[in-house]
C-alpha cells in the first residue's frame, strides 16, 4: 500500500498512543489502543498536519515572492532574519500577532470581526479539498473540483461584509469593487473548467490529474489555462487586477480599517489564496503530481517525488505570477469589467468548443479508442 | 516692449490713472496704476497688449499703505510685465483680476489671507493656506513672530 | 458623495487634501485644500538674512531645493546690484540641471506607482541615489544643501567631480530607455493614461499651467530658451513638447527634458573643466561674506545702508515657471520675498482636469501634475 496521508497519520496516531497506553494499565490501554481511538486521533493529527503544511508553505511563498519581487527589483529582499530572511515572516507573523485588536466605534462589530475569520478559514478549508499527489489528500470526493470552486467564490461575500461593516467609504468603495470583479471573472474560470471537465471526463481532481498522465491539458486547452489565469489573477486580486486594494485612490481598498490580527488573516487568506491559484492551474492544466515519461523514472520515482514535482510546478506557476505583479500597471474597474465579460467569457466559450473538438478528435479511428465522453 | 512704448500705450488708455512706467529689469516694464483702473487695465493688457499668462499675484505691507503687483506673461513678446498699485491700508480693496485671468483666482485667495488685500467681485475669496476662521493677516508687519523679536534686540540692533 | 483624499492618502505626494465629489465612480466636482505644510517661509525670510534664507529654499521644495535656491538667489543679488562670477553662473546651471534630473527621475518614481508599477518605482529611486551622491560630493548634504551664497556659491567642486558626474551621465541614458521600456510598452500604461487629464494649450495659459504640463499641450514656452538666464543662451538644447495634451504627453514631455538635461549636463562640465576660476563674488560687503559673524565682529554692528533695489528673477524649475520677488529696503533683511510656485498654480486648475474622469484616475492625473506640496504652501 502506497503511503498516504492518512496512512502516515494513522501511524503516528497508533505509535503515539501505543506509546502513551503501555504505561497505563489494562482497562486504560487497551481502550487507548482500540481501534475507534486510533481513527479518531488520526483524523486530528491529519488535519493537524494539513494546517502546519498549508501555512508553512504560505508562509514561504510570501518568502518567495518578496525575494523574487526584490530580485526583479533589483534589491535583495528580506535578509537579516534567519537564512537569506527565511523567518522574516515569521517574525512579521509575530509582531501581528501582538498587536492590540481594534474596532473603529462606528464600525458593526459581528461583521468586522466575522468578516475576516470567514474569509481565512473558508480559504485554508481549501486546502483539506485539493490533492496534493496520489492519496495525500483529504478524501476523493467525487465532485471536488466543483467543491473547492465553490468554497473558492465564498470570498466576495465576507470581503464585502468586513468592507461595509468598517464604515468607510475607501473599504465601502473596495468592497464593492471586489464584489463585481470576482463575481465578473467568476464565470469564465467556472466556463474554462468546463472545458477541462469535458477532457478528463470528471469532475474529481484526482481522476483529472490521472487523466493527464498521457498529456497535460495545457497543450490542447491553452485557451482556457489562459482564461483560467487572467481569471485567477483576478480573484486573487494581484496586479494588474488588484483594484479592490488599490492603494493609490483607495488607501487599502476594503481592509483599510483593519490592523494587527485581523490584517494578518486578510493577508494570510490572500496568500492562502495565490497558492490554491496555482495549486488549481497546476491540478487542472500541468499533470498535477504526473510527469512526462521521457522523465528519467529515478526523477519521478524516489520517495515523496509527486509532492516534490507538484510543489514545484506550483511555484513555477506562482512565480509567473510575481513575474506579471513586477512587471505590469495596474488596470481601471471599468476596464478590468470590460475584459472580464467581452473578452475572457467568449473566450472561455471558444475553449469548451475546442475541448469538444478534442475529445471528437480523440475518438478518430486513427487513434483507435472507444467514444465516449472523456474517454 | 520698451518702457517708453508701454507708457504711451497705456496713457491713452488710462490718462491720469496711470502714475508711471518705470523699467525693470528683466521685464517690459512696471506700471503702476490708479486702483480705479485696475480692471480696465488688466483687460487691456490681457486682451489687447497679449499678457495672456498671469504669473503672481503679491502684496507688500508698506505699513501706511499696501501694494499689490501682479506679473503677466506674454508668449509673443517673451517678456513679463509688472503692474503694480497701492491700496490704503485702512481700505484695502482692489478689484479682482479673475474675470480677466482665471489663474488669479488661487492667487488671490493667498495675498488675501496673507496681506489682507480684499479683492471685490472674487468668486471664492477663502482662505486657502492658512486654516479657516484665523483671524490674522501673518504677511502684515503688524503680525510679529515672537522669538526673533527678542534675538533681535540683543544682537542685532545695537 | 464628497470622498476627502487626504491629508494622509497614498495619491498626495505630501499632505493635502483633495475633496472630490464623486457619482458612482466619476468625479463631478473637485476642491484641492492647501496649507497643512505652511510654515510661513516668506515671512520667517523678512527676520532673516540675505544668506540665511537659502537654508528656507531647500525646504520649499524638498526633491528640487537647488532649483529653488538659485531662483531666490537671483532674485536676491538683483535687488542688492551684486554682478555674480561666470563659473558659479556655469555651477548654478549645472546644478539647476541636475536637479532637474533628480526631480524628474523621483517624479517618475512616483507616478509609476500611482498606477500600479512596482519595479520601475525601485529603479527610480535607485537612480535618483547618483543624482544625491553627486550633490552630496560638493554641498555637503543630500537634501538640504544651502549651497548657493549672495554673490556665487559657497564652494568649488571638488576634484574629480566632473568625470564622475559624466559617468553617471553614461549610466543614466540607457536607463531612461529602460524607462521608457517598461512604461510605454506595456499596453496598460496606454490604456490607464491616454486621454486622460486632458488639457489644451489655452487653457493652460488660462489657468496659469506651466511647465511640462503646458509644453504636453503643444505649447513650446520653456524659460531657458525664451528668456535665458544663467547661461542658457550658450548651450544647445532643444525644448521637449508634446501635443496631446493629457497624462502620457506629461510622460513623454518628461522623459525628453531628462534626455535634455543630460545633455546640458555634459556641455556644463565641459566648460567648467575648461575655465577654473574663482566663485564668489570677492567684493561682497562684509556682512554678506559672513552671515554668522559674533556680535562685536567689524562692521556687523554698524547700521548698514545699502542702495535699495527690487529683484525679479523666473526660473524654469522642474514643475514648471518658479518666480521670486525680492525687496531690498536697504536693510540686512529682504523687506519683503515673495515666491511664485509653479505647481501651486498647476494645482489651482485641479477642478477642470479631473471632472468627467474615474476616481482611479485621481493617482495618475494628480501624479502626472508632479506635485510637490512644500513650494504650493511654502
Amino acid at each position: 500500500m502506497a503511503t498516504t496521508l492518512y496512512s502516515v497519520s494513522d501511524a503516528i496516531s497508533s505509535l503515539l498512543l501505543g506509546a502513551v497506553g503501555s504505561i497505563f494499565p489494562e482497562p486504560v490501554h487497551g481502550w487507548l489502543t482500540s481501534t475507534d481511538v486510533v481513527t479518531g486521533l488520526a483524523v486530528l493529527i491529519f488535519c493537524a498536519i494539513l494546517l502546519v503544511a498549508s501555512m508553512i508553505n504560505t508562509i514561504m511563498l510570501i518568502w518567495f515572492e518578496r525575494k523574487l519581487l526584490g530580485r526583479f527589483m533589483d534589491r535583495r529582499g528580506a535578509m537579516h532574519v534567519g537564512y537569506a530572511g527565511l523567518l522574516q515572516n515569521f517574525a512579521d507573523g509575530l509582531k501581528l500577532f501582538r498587536k492590540n485588536t481594534f474596532m473603529p466605534r462606528e464600525a458593526d462589530r459581528l461583521g468586522y470581526f466575522t468578516g475576516p475569520t470567514a474569509y481565512m478559514v473558508t480559504s485554508m478549508i481549501l486546502f483539506g479539498i485539493l490533492p496534493v499527489s496520489s492519496g495525500w489528500n483529504g478524501g476523493s470526493l467525487p465532485l471536488s473540483l466543483l467543491l473547492a470552486l465553490a468554497v473558492f467564490s465564498f470570498a466576495p461575500l465576507f470581503i464585502f461584509v468586513s468592507a461595509w461593516s468598517s464604515n468607510n467609504k475607501y473599504s465601502l468603495l473596495g468592497g464593492m469593487r471586489s464584489a463585481a470583479q470576482m463575481i465578473a471573472y467568476e464565470v469564465p474560470i467556472l466556463l474554462a473548467v468546463v472545458a477541462v471537465v469535458i477532457l478528463a471526463g470528471s469532475f474529481d481532481l484526482n481522476t483529472i490529474v490521472l487523466e493527464q498522465q498521457n498529456y497535460w491539458f495545457w497543450g490542447p486547452l491553452v485557451v482556457a489555462l489562459f482564461v483560467f489565469f487572467v481569471g485567477m489573477l483576478a480573484e486573487m486580486e494581484r496586479i494588474p487586477f488588484d483594484l479592490p486594494e488599490a492603494e493609490a485612490e483607495l488607501v487599502e481598498g476594503w481592509n483599510t480599517e483593519y490592523g494587527g490580527m485581523l490584517f494578518a488573516f486578510f493577508m494570510l487568506a490572500d496568500y492562502v489564496r495565490a497558492l490554491i491559484g496555482s495549486l488549481l492551474v497546476v491540478l487542472l492544466f500541468l499533470g498535477g503530481w504526473t510527469m512526462p515519461s521521457y522523465v528519467p523514472t529515478a526523477l519521478t520515482s524516489f520517495p515523496l517525488a509527486g509532492i516534490f514535482w507538484f510543489m514545484l510546478k506550483t511555484y513555477a506557476v506562482f512565480a509567473i505570477f510575481v513575474w506579471i505583479r513586477a512587471s505590469l500597471p495596474r488596470v481601471r474597474t471599468d476596464q478590468l469589467l470590460r475584459i472580464g465579460w467581452m473578452r475572457m467569457i467568449p473566450l472561455a466559450l471558444l475553449s469548451i468548443v475546442l475541448a469538444g473538438l478534442v475529445v471528437l478528435a480523440r475518438c478518430l479511428p486513427v487513434f483507435g479508442c472507444v467514444p465516449t465522453l472523456g474517454g | 516692449m520698451k518702457p517708453e512704448e508701454l507708457k504711451d500705450n497705456l496713457a491713452e488708455l488710462l490718462g491720469p490713472r496711470l502714475l508711471a512706467v518705470e523699467p525693470f529689469a528683466g521685464m517690459a516694464g512696471r506700471v503702476r496704476f490708479e486702483r480705479t483702473a485696475a480692471l480696465e487695465l488688466f483687460r487691456h493688457v490681457r486682451e489687447v497688449l497679449g499678457y495672456r499668462h498671469l504669473s503672481m499675484v503679491g502684496g507688500i505691507d508698506w505699513v501706511d499703505h499696501r501694494e499689490v503687483f501682479y506679473v503677466a506673461w506674454s508668449d509673443e513678446r517673451k517678456e513679463y510685465v509688472l503692474l503694480s498699485t497701492d491700496v490704503p491700508a485702512d481700505d484695502p480693496h482692489l478689484e479682482s483680476a479673475a474675470p480677466v485671468w482665471t489663474a488669479a483666482v488661487w492667487h488671490e485667495r493667498e495675498a488675501f489671507e496673507l496681506v489682507g488685500i480684499l479683492f471685490d467681485h472674487h468668486p471664492d475669496l477663502r482662505r486657502l493656506l492658512t486654516p479657516e476662521g484665523y483671524a490674522f493677516h501673518p504677511l502684515l508687519r503688524s503680525f510679529k513672530l515672537h522669538e526673533p523679536e527678542d534675538l533681535e534686540v540683543k544682537t542685532r540692533n545695537v | 458623495m464628497w470622498v476627502n483624499m487626504g491629508p494622509q492618502h497614498p495619491m498626495t505626494h505630501g499632505l493635502w487634501n483633495l475633496k472630490v465629489r464623486i457619482d458612482g465612480e466619476i468625479i463631478v466636482d473637485a476642491d484641492p485644500e492647501m496649507g497643512y505644510l505652511h510654515r510661513g517661509i516668506e515671512k520667517i525670510s523678512e527676520d532673516r538674512h540675505y544668506n540665511e534664507v537659502v537654508t528656507l529654499m531647500d525646504r520649499t521644495c524638498y526633491v528640487a531645493g537647488l532649483s529653488w535656491e538659485t531662483l531666490y538667489i537671483t532674485a536676491a543679488e538683483a535687488a542688492l546690484h551684486i554682478e555674480v562670477p561666470e563659473r558659479a553662473r556655469w555651477i548654478r546651471m549645472l546644478t539647476d540641471e541636475l536637479q532637474r534630473i533628480g526631480s524628474h527621475v523621483m517624479w517618475y518614481a512616483a507616478f509609476v506607482q500611482d498606477i500600479g508599477l512596482m519595479t520601475p518605482f525601485l529603479y527610480g529611486m535607485r537612480d535618483r541615489d547618483l543624482i544625491l551622491d553627486l550633490f552630496q560630493s560638493f554641498t555637503g548634504a543630500r537634501m538640504t544643501y544651502e549651497y548657493n551664497r549672495v554673490g556665487g556659491v559657497r564652494n568649488d567642486l571638488p576634484n574629480g567631480f566632473t568625470d564622475r558626474a559624466r559617468k553617471v551621465m553614461d549610466w543614466l541614458m540607457p536607463r531612461f530607455d529602460e524607462y521608457d521600456a517598461l512604461c510605454l510598452g506595456s499596453d496598460i500604461f496606454h490604456r490607464r493614461c491616454d486621454d486622460l487629464g486632458r488639457l489644451s494649450a489655452t487653457e493652460c495659459i488660462d489657468l496659469g499651467i506651466t511647465g511640462p504640463m503646458l509644453r504636453s499641450a503643444g505649447l513650446a514656452r520653456d524659460l531657458r530658451k525664451d528668456r535665458p538666464y544663467h547661461r542658457y543662451d550658450q548651450v544647445d538644447f532643444d525644448v521637449a513638447t508634446a501635443t496631446a495634451g493629457d497624462v502620457t504627453a506629461r510622460y513623454l514631455v518628461r522623459m525628453e527634458e531628462l534626455r535634455q538635461s543630460v545633455r546640458i549636463v555634459r556641455q556644463c562640465l565641459d566648460w567648467l573643466d575648461k575655465h577654473p576660476g574663482s566663485v564668489l563674488a570677492q567684493e561682497l560687503p562684509r556682512w554678506l561674506g559672513a552671515p554668522y559673524a559674533p556680535v562685536g565682529a567689524e562692521g556687523y554692528l554698524l547700521k548698514r545702508r545699502y542702495p535699495s533695489g527690487t529683484g525679479f528673477s523666473a526660473v524654469e524649475e522642474p514643475h514648471g515657471e518658479a518666480q521670486a520677488y525680492v525687496v531690498n529696503t536697504g536693510g540686512e533683511h529682504p523687506y519683503r520675498v515673495k515666491f511664485r510656485s509653479p505647481v501651486f498654480a498647476n494645482m489651482s486648475g485641479a477642478k477642470s482636469y479631473l471632472v468627467g474622469y474615474h476616481v482611479a484616475d485621481i493617482p495618475p492625473i494628480m501624479g502626472s501634475v508632479d506635485i510637490c506640496v512644500g513650494e504650493v504652501d511654502r
